[in-house]
């Protein structure tokens, strides 16, 4: 962990504050920690605890000179940001680091309780001192994982312990269950699943693309798109708006999915548009710096519907 | 207070609330307007009662409600008067209602002005722009007392003469003998005869002296601020001044949580405090 | 003492089913791991070893719920309108497996809600969901790294809001009655005599609450501080609404058609931006860390002053779930060192 410390350090030369993660006493697992000064960035760790996006931070930071360390998949709302034009990538200084993929912690923590001793060195993990199977208990976005490498950084470290996940597991058989769903069977679910929802927003304030932040139309009086009421149908609304507006913006980090206290594979309806708009438009957020966002570009001689 | 129908209905179902009727729409400026409103059940109206300083929530079925300060004296019987300024989404919709259109009331809520224990005292209540809602009420009703208090003095400022609220009273006040009442605006204006200058100024120029007085006003933040540097100036204690409180309110009844400063509750302990109680307050204002 | 085996548990809520609508912790349908209080069904399988992930506040606080249906009406005297009942509530609740955290939560939250209506504090929709609750209790013979409930005295073996408490105690649990109501739901069967005297239950983390009053006045002023403990707070109300004893709550109106809807009420979060928000564009709380400064005086500074208790049990929750790993006792502490 020395090079993440130096890179922090080295990086607190030009910046503010770093974006990293640092021991929580309580868990021992990795929680996310502003760095200001070099003896405090000695507590700098990365390890397949530290689950957080942290890019979720940038836009609220964007006046200062900030350091960030990113996992392939933070890196990719990293592009995103600066492709929207909400962070200027010449005031943030990106540390990459290479990642294993990141533990479920919720779910270790709901089976073997809160705070359960984790060991793991990227290919074995032990929980509670038991060697456990890793690849169930990673982070549903990280079992099919194309970005494990930051695209964009100004320094890299550590690598790679592993290959690349094997792209299976569950969240696909759950994928592929929904799409032989039927539309109304496809409704049952959703209602299911968010008969749950108590609208704490944790979904929305995780993620680093919903930056409308406080004017976020799912609560506003004015215009009045959603009910006040917590129940499937409401919830189902404030879904939709989501989805609607992250449309070619989502860069698949999960943190709505993994903040949502419930469960609620949120995921499962963000990756499903993801991948129809990839078909039809060619692109993926987040993944090239210099892109121009389809849907955030008005070309009249683009066809989105193929037929031409 | 005496038990009145509807402490016996809020009682039961504090946040249920009356049905009533819009008997007289009175436009004060170009943003504010008086709304006159009779509860519909008779007894309820006959026994109705409260004290200046006292809110009320008024709502619309279907938009929601929101909190004013009731405008009216507590002697004027036959109807309660809320004078509101169009910002948001209530008050939007209270400001195309006319007479004959249903509201609902939630009245009267929170604390008032000590009136009792400034018998025997001058009182000097410094309005500016919509603060003057709950003064009117207090001074209307220091009026209706009128041998039981010392010197009453009121200063009103506006910002404009077309920003000038209540002008009927106004013009009646101004012709009392036993009341001292300045009316001042914030400019110089071509339609505008009388006194001029902002109300801290207006203050300092009139020069009361704190000797058995109290202080009462109510405005806009800032001109608060400046009114309180004033009154210390000309030697008001913090417990000779007394100002109402306006915070987003929702249920009234001290329960929704959101109206507190510090451990108090605007809707339940307020709104009236007395500045020396503010003092006391974590600064979140 | 009583002793129910846990293979007998079904039947006894069968038998609590019976005058009562049972709730126990239970894995939500179709959604993974989470446990929550959800109604009990037949044939539905309690989750007695796991925390629930959120409370059980919402039996007696909903999330939303109707205050009442009003409809605008053309009449011979022109345009009225009629507010109508509230709905009914239920007449016997029985919460089961609750934790003394939560049971002490309903205690804690009765200050509020059921102190003398002189107080003009007048909360009739509680009081009714009050009356009809009984509570029993599971104590807790093993605490997470989130738990710090034994910052208070009687920790995991609090009795206070509970009817009944359950021991666990070899293959089952031994029960005690701690109020008339909980004599009548373990009296007859499937209980048996077992002779055994409770067993030792859990010691969890302690904050120390001390001195929190005083010392949180003190540093209110101090927003450097605030922004300090909360530089990873992104301001969702997840902590909020975890909480067993987070009460606060927006009314609003739901139109169903032209002329008819309903007044409604839902739980809020001080959390939030616009729980405090003036139309007149003013907040008196417009940062997180003017929030979150909140949510801790209400809880440890506000609430014992007008309440005489603290806003919490330390059931751990908003440790638990929060998506940045915020730990209250981190800042309790911090409250507490500050000079």
């Amino acid at each position: 962990m020395d090079e993440l410390v130096k890179a922090i350090t080295a990086a607190l030369e030009d910046c503010e504050l770093v974006l990293g993660w640092a021991r929580d006493p309580a868990t021992g697992a990795g929680r996310p920690e502003r760095f200001t000064s070099a003896g405090q960035a000695q507590e700098a760790i990365f390890d397949a605890t530290c689950v957080h996006n942290l890019a979720v931070h940038l836009p609220r930071l964007k006046q200062r000179r900030v350091g960030i360390v990113v996992k392939g998949c933070d890196a990719r709302s990293v592009v995103e940001l600066v492709v929207e034009r909400e962070v200027e990538r010449e005031r943030v200084q990106v540390i990459g680091v290479g990642c294993d993929g990141v533990l479920d912690l919720k779910r270790i923590w709901r089976r073997h309780g809160y705070g359960v001793a984790i060991e793991d060195d990227g290919e074995t993990l032990l929980v509670d001192g038991s060697e456990v199977e890793r690849q169930p208990l990673l982070q549903h976005k990280c079992r099919h994982c194309l970005d494990a490498d930051p695209s964009i950084y100004d320094v890299v470290v550590g690598g790679r312990t592993a290959e690349g996940p094997e792209p299976r597991g569950e969240r696909q058989e759950l994928a592929e269950r929904f799409r032989e769903m039927t539309p109304s069977q496809r409704r049952d679910f959703w209602r299911r699943q968010f008969a749950r929802c108590i609208r704490c927003y944790a979904c929305r304030e995780a993620c680093p693309m919903c930056f409308c932040r406080d004017v976020c139309i799912m609560q506003t009086q004015v215009p009045h798109w959603a009910g006040g009421e917590v129940n499937p149908k409401e919830a189902e609304m404030i879904q939709l708006i989501r989805v609607g507006h992250l449309a070619g913006r989502c860069t698949g980090c999960g943190e709505c999915e993994r903040a949502c206290p419930v469960e609620i594979p949120l995921m499962l309806l963000m990756e499903e548009q993801n991948r129809a708009l990839e078909e039809m438009l060619d692109y993926r957020a987040g993944t090239d710096i210099e892109a121009r966002p389809p849907l955030l570009t008005f070309d009249p001689d683009r066809d989105l519907w193929g037929d031409e | 207070m005496t038990t009145t129908a509807r402490a016996g209905r809020a009682a039961a179902e504090p946040l249920r609330p009356e049905p009533a009727t819009i008997v007289e729409v009175i436009e004060e400026t170009p943003n504010i307007k008086s709304l006159r409103v009779v509860f519909d059940d008779g007894e309820l109206m006959k026994s109705f009662s409260f004290a200046p300083g006292q809110v009320g929530q008024l709502g619309i079925l279907g938009v929601g409600e929101a909190t004013f300060a009731i405008s009216s004296a507590p002697s004027e019987k036959d109807f309660l008067q809320f004078s509101v300024m169009k910002t948001g989404v209530v008050t939007t919709a209270i400001h195309e209602l006319a007479a004959g259109d249903k509201v609902t009331l939630r009245a009267p809520l929170g604390n008032s002005f000590p009136v009792e224990e400034w018998r025997g005292k001058n009182v000097l209540v410094v309005g500016g722009g919509i603060g003057m809602a709950p003064l009117r009420s207090l001074f209307m009703h220091l009026m209706d007392h009128r041998e039981d208090y010392g010197d009453l003095q009121l200063i009103y400022g506006a910002r404009t003469p077309a920003d000038v609220c209540f002008s009927s009273d106004c013009s009646l006040w101004s012709e009392k003998r036993d009341v001292d009442f300045i009316t001042t605006i914030d400019a110089e204006h071509p339609e505008w005869g009388g006194r001029v200058g902002l109300v801290p100024s207006v203050l300092e120029e009139e020069n009361p002296s704190p000797e058995n007085n109290v202080a009462v006003t109510c405005g806009p933040p800032v001109m608060l601020k400046f009114v309180f540097e004033s009154l210390e100036k000309l030697g008001f204690r913090e417990d000779q001044v007394y100002t109402t409180l306006e915070r987003r309110m929702k249920c009234g009844i001290g329960l929704c949580g959101r109206c507190n400063v510090g451990p108090r509750y605007v809707c339940v302990d307020g709104p009236v405090f007395s500045l020396a109680e503010l003092r006391r307050l974590p600064d979140e204002l | 003492m009583k002793f129910i085996a846990r293979e007998d548990i079904p039947r006894w809520l069968e038998r609590l089913a019976q005058a009562a609508a049972v709730w126990t912790p239970r894995r939500a349908p179709d959604g993974g791991e989470t446990v929550l209080f959800l109604p009990w069904e037949q044939g539905s399988e309690p989750e007695l070893d796991r925390f629930t992930d959120l409370s059980a506040k919402h039996l007696l606080l909903p999330a939303s719920e109707k205050l009442f249906p009003f409809q605008y009406r053309l009449g011979g005297e022109g345009e009225q309108i009629e507010i109508g009942a509230a709905p009914a509530t239920p007449e016997s609740v029985v919460l089961f497996g609750a934790r003394a955290c939560d049971a002490r939560a309903t205690v804690v939250l009765d200050a509020l809600f059921m102190q003398s209506p002189e107080k003009g504090y007048l909360a009739p929709y509680y009081r009714r969901r009050r009356q009809a609750l009984a509570v029993i209790t599971l104590a807790c013979t093993r605490a997470d790294a989130a738990c710090f409930c034994s910052s208070w005295e009687e920790g995991t073996a609090s009795r206070e809001g509970s009817d009944v408490m359950l021991f666990p105690h070899e293959d089952g649990y031994l029960a005690e009655a701690v109020t008339g109501r909980g004599e009548e739901l373990i009296g007859g069967e499937p209980f048996s005599e077992r002779d055994a005297g409770p067993p030792d239950t859990a010691v969890t983390d302690q904050v120390p609450l001390a001195g929190l009053q005083e010392k949180f006045t003190a540093v209110f002023s101090r927003l450097d501080f605030w922004e300090e403990v909360t530089a990873r707070c992104i301001s969702c109300g997840y902590c909020t609404y975890a909480c067993p004893t987070c009460h606060c709550f927006n009314i609003f109106d739901e139109m169903r058609d032209d002329r008819c809807g309903e007044r409604c009420r839902s739980w809020d979060a001080c959390m939030f931006y616009l729980y405090t928000l003036e139309t007149s564009g003013h907040n008196p709380r417009p940062t997180i860390a003017h929030r979150y400064r909140n949510r801790i005086g209400h809880k440890f500074s506000y609430y014992p002053e007008n309440q005489g208790t603290f806003l919490c049990t330390g059931c751990g929750r908003c440790i638990r779930g929060c998506p940045v790993s915020l730990d209250i006792r981190d800042v309790l502490r911090k409250v507490g060192d500050a000079r």
